[in-house]
Formats: C-alpha cells, sequence, structure tokens
C-alpha cells in the first residue's frame, strides 16, 4: 500500500468516527431542505422554481463546510506531532497534504451526490444533457479542491484546532448568505448590488445554474474558470508552502 | 465558615443561603471572564447572531416588508437574541467538558461551597450572557431602524425575554455536556439547532412555511420567545407567546434538571483523568 492510499484511509476512518463523512452527506441535505421549505415561497427567483435556483449554492456551501473541516483536520495533524512524525519517514512531503485533498475529493463527491439526489425530490434537473452534467461535476470539485487547499494552508499556519475552523465561519457565512445563490441581485438593497453580483460564490453558483438549465454564456463560464484557476494557484502555492515551513 | 459547614460523605460543605448567593455569583463571574476570552463562545455568542441579523435583514428585508408589510427587523432582532443564547449555550457546553478532564470541576467541588452552587452560577452566567448579547442585538437592531411602539420601556422584557429559554436550553446542554461523551452529544445537538435556526417565525412568518410544516415552526422553542419579543416590540399583546415560552422554559428546566445535578456530581466527583 503506498504512503498516500495509507494516509487517505487514516483520514477517513477518523472521519467516520467523528462523523464528518455523515456531516457531509447531512449538510447539503439541511442546507437545501430549509433554504427550500423556509425562504422558497418569500424569494421570488422569476420562472425558475426555487429548487433549481439554489441547489447551487447549497453545493457550494457544503464545499466551504467540507473546507472549514479540513482546516481543523490539518491544524491537529500540524499540532499532534504526527505531522512531525511523518517528516521523519521516507515519503514526499506533500504526501500527507495529498492524502488530506483526496479525503476532500471523496468527501466533495459524498456531498455533491448527497445534495442532488435530495433536490431532485423536490425537482431540480440536469436539462443540458451529459456534457453540462460533466462541466457541472467538474466546476464543483475544482471549487472544493481551491477552498480546502486554502482551508488547509490557514489550519497549517493558526497552530490552534477550535479557532480555525471558526475563523472560516463568518467568511463562509457573507459569501453564501450575500451571493445571488440565494436570492436574485434585486432582493438586495442597491448599493450591495456590486458585490452580491461580482463575489466568487455567485459567479460560480450563476454558472452551475446555467449549466443545470442547459444554458450559460461564455463570459460566465470564463469568469468561473479564472475564479476557480486563480484559487487553486494561489490556495495551492501557499499549501505547499505551509507544507514546507516547519521542516 | 466553622459554625455553618456541615461534614458528610467526607466532603465539607455549607448549607446557608448567603453562601449561596455569595457562591453563585462568585461561579458566574468566572464563567463570564473565561467566555469573554473563549473565541468558541465569543463568536457563537456575539459575532455569529450579529452577522446573521445584517445578513439577513440585507438579504430578506425586501421580500419580507413585500409579504407581510412590516419590516423584518421585528422578527430578525429577536430571532438573533435567541440564536446567540442557544448557540452561545452551545459554545459554553463545548467548554465543559475540558474544564471536566483538567480536573477543575472536582476542584471546586472539593471546597467547602453550598452544592447548588455550581449548578445555578452555570445558569447565573448563562443568563447574563444572554441579556447581554441581546442588548448589544437590540442596540444594532435599533440602529437599523427597530422602534419600540409603546415608548422605551418595553425595552428592558423585550432583553430578558431570551433569558427564559436560555436558561432552558442550558439546563439542557449541561446535562448532556457533562455526560462521559460529552463534546461529541453538544457538537451534535448543536447540528440540530441549526435546523431550528430555519424553521422559526422570526425570519420569515409562518404561514409562508408548506401547511404540514407550519404547526413545528410555530411550536418549535425559538418561536414563542421570538413571537413575544415582537409584540413588546409593536406593542401588541405577548401574554399568550410569553406563557408558550415560559412553559418551554419550565419543561426544559424540569426535563433535564435532575440529569444535570446528577450528571455534574458524577463529573466532579470522577471526572479527572
Amino acid at each position: 500500500m503506498s504512503a498516500l492510499t495509507a494516509l487517505t484511509l487514516r483520514t477517513m476512518s477518523g472521519t467516520l468516527r467523528d462523523a464528518d463523512l455523515l456531516f457531509a452527506v447531512l449538510a447539503p441535505v439541511g442546507c437545501f431542505l430549509g433554504f427550500t421549505l423556509a425562504l422558497g415561497n418569500l424569494i421570488d427567483t422569476g420562472r425558475m422554481t426555487y429548487p433549481q435556483y439554489v441547489l447551487p449554492v447549497v453545493l457550494v456551501q457544503a464545499m466551504l463546510f467540507g473546507a472549514m473541516t479540513t482546516a481543523d483536520r490539518a491544524a491537529r495533524d500540524r499540532l499532534s506531532g504526527f505531522g512531525v512524525r511523518l517528516r521523519t519517514l521516507p515519503i514526499p512531503v506533500v504526501t500527507p497534504l495529498a492524502a488530506r485533498m483526496l479525503y476532500c475529493l471523496i468527501r466533495a463527491v459524498v456531498a455533491l451526490v448527497a445534495g442532488t439526489a435530495v433536490a431532485s425530490m423536490f425537482g431540480f434537473r440536469m436539462a443540458g444533457g451529459l456534457g453540462y452534467a460533466v462541466l457541472f461535476v467538474t466546476i464543483v470539485l475544482a471549487f472544493a479542491m481551491a477552498v480546502c487547499l486554502g482551508a488547509d494552508a490557514l489550519g497549517s499556519r493558526i497552530g490552534s484546532v477550535e479557532s480555525s475552523s471558526q475563523l472560516l465561519l463568518i467568511p463562509q457565512l457573507v459569501l453564501v448568505l450575500l451571493s445571488t445563490g440565494i436570492a436574485p441581485a434585486e432582493s438586495f438593497p442597491a448599493w450591495l448590488g456590486p458585490f452580491v453580483r461580482y463575489q466568487p460564490v455567485s459567479q460560480v453558483t450563476e454558472t452551475l445554474r446555467g449549466l443545470a438549465s442547459g444554458h450559460f454564456t461564455g463570459v460566465g463560464l470564463a469568469v468561473t474558470a479564472a475564479w476557480c484557476i486563480a484559487l487553486l494557484a494561489l490556495f495551492g502555492c501557499l499549501a505547499l508552502r505551509m507544507q514546507r515551513r516547519m521542516r | 465558615m466553622t459554625t455553618n459547614t456541615a461534614v458528610t460523605e467526607g466532603l465539607p460543605y455549607q448549607r446557608s443561603l448567603t453562601a449561596f448567593a455569595r457562591q453563585s455569583t462568585l461561579e458566574a463571574g468566572r464563567l463570564l471572564r473565561r467566555w469573554r476570552r473563549d473565541p468558541i463562545v465569543a463568536v457563537q455568542a456575539l459575532l455569529f447572531p450579529t452577522f446573521l441579523l445584517v445578513i439577513y435583514k440585507l438579504l430578506i428585508g425586501k421580500a419580507v416588508l413585500a409579504v407581510t408589510g412590516s419590516d423584518s427587523l421585528y422578527g430578525l432582532v429577536p430571532m438573533c437574541a435567541v440564536v446567540g443564547a442557544i448557540f452561545g449555550t452551545l459554545g459554553a457546553g463545548l467548554a465543559l467538558p475540558a474544564e471536566r478532564e483538567s480536573g477543575l470541576l472536582t476542584r471546586l467541588w472539593v471546597q467547602p461551597i453550598h452544592r447548588a452552587s455550581s449548578l445555578t452560577g452555570r445558569l447565573l452566567a448563562e443568563a447574563v450572557r444572554t441579556a447581554g448579547s441581546a442588548v448589544v442585538l437590540t442596540a444594532f437592531g435599533v440602529a437599523l431602524g427597530l422602534r419600540f411602539a409603546d415608548g422605551w420601556a418595553a425595552a428592558l422584557p423585550f432583553v430578558l425575554v431570551p433569558v427564559m429559554i436560555s436558561v432552558g436550553v442550558a439546563t439542557a446542554v449541561i446535562a448532556i455536556a457533562v455526560r462521559a461523551d460529552g463534546r461529541a452529544m453538544v457538537t451534535w445537538l448543536g447540528a440540530g439547532c441549526v435546523a431550528l435556526l430555519f424553521f422559526n417565525t422570526g425570519v420569515a412568518p409562518a404561514e409562508v412555511f408548506p401547511s404540514w410544516l407550519q404547526p413545528a415552526v410555530r411550536l418549535q422553542p425559538m418561536s414563542p420567545t421570538i413571537e413575544a419579543m415582537r409584540g413588546l416590540a409593536e406593542g401588541r399583546p405577548v401574554l399568550w407567546p410569553l406563557l408558550q415560552a415560559g412553559i418551554w422554559a419550565v419543561g426544559l428546566v424540569a426535563v433535564f434538571a435532575p440529569a444535570a445535578v446528577r450528571g455534574y456530581r458524577t463529573a466532579a466527583e470522577t471526572g479527572c483523568r
């Protein structure tokens, strides 16, 4: 068994115990039901049904939740001395990071499947066909990887298990609730419009929504791809640097 | 100390009411000072509800005004005060297992104190913290446009109403947090409380929920408190929601107090690992 497999399995057995994988299923399901049942009749989304409208942001939020727990795991690995122990082994320095990221990818797939399944029960449909669906999944997973890398870097840096995920709670909340993912930009006060329209969560969810209903603009897709690639590159570099720092 | 100290089970303790009052206040003061430096309690009791208030106001302010004709602040400020109370209590509950494992609970238990003062002190601290964050949130609400129809006299009961439910929830959280598997259980309880966050009458009026969900939305522990506070701010009669909120608080205390007392004692007597 390679070091990567062994460390990924270690992370997985840990998250089966602390129920993070169960949380990966429950968070998108709960958020979807909450948004749909509580806000569905309150928010005007035009011709689109609310489940169709809101699922992308539910998925994005599930990915952000995943990033929060990643921050905790990275901090725990760093603090418990386990990380130090791993550095004495004849394996590449990036292997522990790669194992955590591989787990994040698995977790993201689990959350994606759970969220989409519950939304289908409320009438969410992938109207665009297979090509669009593949692009949809790719964007969700790329976004998940980007935010997980960022959270991993933060968790490795911050050096306190409990405060790292708390630190991410507020930015997470601001980005998700003040986006066009939950309500169209017209629902917000006019002065907030530019922020709501152009922040990354809005851009990503809008593209995802377009892909799900079978139409999108090239500009939107390019902006989303740019956000994902830029965040991946930035956070990837940071996360790698954090691995090197204490050697 | 010497005259009024009884000795049973090998541990001296006090019975007088003055000692009870003084030691409860001391314990409450200790907890409040501790919470002030605890990032989890600070975030969950104050920062999180404040952000929620501002963000929800921006998100659904227009829609609620269109559907109900009244400002969404009258539901959101109460909701966020209750959210601060419940999530602050949960944050404090997360800190309790650490106090047990470090031996602090045991260390305090072997002092010649009134036996009830540990628990009442904790509940007192929860009550003070809840009222404190309600004051901050109400100030924020007033800055955003909340007004008391019957004058500022209603502001005092307004910030004291969430204390009731806070004491009820705190009793339940203590009963759960002092168990050996306390930390995991409180985390799960927190996940459950997130559901209450969506399904209450503060964000949206009960009528916009699907009809099968409306009874649950109206009766869940947060909603009566929210309605009572809304009534106080708008100058409407509040007796019935206040009564419901009281029933929730008394019910929670009645159900969980025996377990909390027993669990706290067990934790203090065996806790230190």
